[in-house]
């Protein structure tokens, strides 16, 4: 028996054992856990298990890596962003950076325990768990890229300002999937909550743009 | 015998991780915890508590069977979660144990899911039994089966959640764990689609003595905590989603060498 044949003959009962070994199709995976969700949380009270039900653009995020979007299913998520953002009432994008530096290091706000939503005076932007922003802090993750000097090399102009508020607002605009949670858009930060992310980011005296 | 294993613990730790991170502070605390790895406490009072008599029943838990027959714990974490046909699931090893604290000693479900995780005040027995029955795999490969169809509906319906984003932050398992050598401020985060990662993981990771908590905890509460993270509610324990999730992780970790309880921050 050439080399070949024996390969063959060797595949051929691996191939039935794996056409046994089959796994269920992607439907009744997809069913069944959902009602693995369903029951994921025994005893919460429905305002909290309504957390883990997902939006429209959350179902298409959900995906394998190797199962990509297509190019209207990236549209659909850049449109529900789009519809989502809303703007301060005082029209001003830009806050106050010294309130912004301090929302930046808070990583507390709607964690749950034993039922109950954690307390907290106000839910912290969570900044530097993924990003490196003031070049002095040391505990800074790196999940995001790295926003050291953010104004110094985008300046402060309305464009700048405006996508920044909204990058922050709903990330998705800009990059549908993107792991950065979509802060605004959740209700997560309020609209003034994130002018003063953006004045940190931007404004010439915050340590993000100070060396 | 035990200097060998505490060399060997200290090398599994160090090497498949290690490997590809700079040695920090952290981790050198973290190697000279394993020296005296405090787990081997939860170990043995975990023994203690499995030969012991207890519950209404008055019964031990010799015949509680783990997937290789009643008694048989060498080898058993290794291939957990697995099926079992007399309660028709896919069971890990704490809700297996769960099952045969019910079934052979009489204790309440209610009563082993309150006590699930210990606290200062009181000892969790289900950490030390856990930790007692994952030590009797050590030197073992992981070697979790897709034999049986549930098996492998479990499997691919945690893949399915381990991809799923909800909640107020969008969160996913893979939002921290896909991607190499990441941080949650200065925490490392374990690709978990890594093979040689998730091997680490699952192999020497959980049950583990958690400094922070100064006890053991379970991969039901590792669980359990990035739930919490990702400000979901609290998972429910045993639940078929934190079993799918492992039967998921544990079986991508087959060919790792158990070496646990495992040492953590």
């Amino acid at each position: 028996m050439t080399m070949k044949g024996r390969f063959a003959a060797l595949l051929v009962p691996a191939l039935i054992a794996a056409g046994c070994a089959s796994f269920p199709d992607r439907e009744t995976i997809r069913a069944e856990a959902e009602d693995a969700i369903a029951h994921a949380y025994p005893g919460m009270p429905s305002a909290l298990t309504a957390r883990a039900s997902q939006d429209g653009s959350q179902k298409l995020c959900s995906r394998p890596p190797q199962d990509k979007l297509t190019a209207e299913e990236a549209m659909q998520i850049v449109e529900n962003a789009r519809a989502s953002i809303k703007y301060p009432a005082s029209g001003k994008l830009v806050g106050d950076w010294k309130i912004g530096a301090q929302l930046v290091t808070n990583g507390a706000g709607l964690r749950v325990r034993d039922g109950r939503v954690e307390k907290t005076r106000e839910n912290g932007a969570l900044c530097i768990n993924c990003h490196a922003l003031d070049p002095k802090e040391v505990n800074a993750g790196n999940l995001g890229p790295s926003l050291i000097g953010y104004g110094v090399k985008r300046g402060t102009s309305d464009a700048v300002v405006k996508h920044t508020y909204e990058k922050i607002y709903n990330a998705w605009l800009y990059f549908p999937c993107s792991n950065m949670p979509r802060l605004g858009a959740s209700g997560y930060l309020t609209p003034e909550q994130i002018t003063h992310l953006v004045a940190y980011l931007v404004d010439p005296q915050s340590p993000v743009n100070r060396n | 015998m035990r200097a060998r294993n505490v060399a060997l613990a200290l090398m599994l730790i160090a090497s498949p991780l290690g490997a590809q991170r700079d040695v920090d502070g952290l981790s050198v605390g973290r190697q000279m915890l394993a020296e005296d790895n405090p787990g081997e406490l939860w170990v043995q009072r975990g023994e203690r508590l499995f030969y012991e008599k207890r519950g209404p029943k008055g019964a031990s838990l010799e015949r509680c069977d783990l997937g290789l027959g009643p008694g048989k714990l060498e080898g058993a974490f290794a291939q957990l979660p697995r099926y079992f046909a007399d309660t028709n699931t896919v069971q890990d090893l704490e809700s297996r144990l769960l099952t045969c604290m019910v079934e052979l000693q009489g204790v309440k479900r209610e009563e082993i899911v309150a006590n699930r995780f210990g606290t200062l005040d009181k000892d969790s027995d289900m950490e030390a039994l856990v930790s007692f029955v994952a030590s009797k795999s050590n030197g073992m490969k992981m070697n979790v089966p897709l034999a049986h169809p549930k098996e492998r509906e479990v499997y691919k319906v945690g893949e399915y959640l381990f991809y799923r984003r909800s909640g107020p932050l969008d969160f996913s398992c893979a939002t921290c764990h896909s991607d190499e050598a990441k941080r949650i401020r200065l925490q490392d985060l374990p690709n978990m689609t890594d093979p040689k990662q998730v091997q680490a993981v699952v192999s020497t990771g959980w049950p583990a003595y958690r400094g922070t908590q100064a006890s053991v905890r379970t991969m039901q509460h590792r669980l359990y905590d990035c739930n919490w993270q990702m400000r979901l509610p609290d998972l429910g324990y045993a639940s078929e989603m934190s079993i799918a999730l492992t039967s998921y992780l544990n079986h991508r970790g087959n060919g790792g060498v158990i070496q646990l309880p495992g040492v953590r921050r």
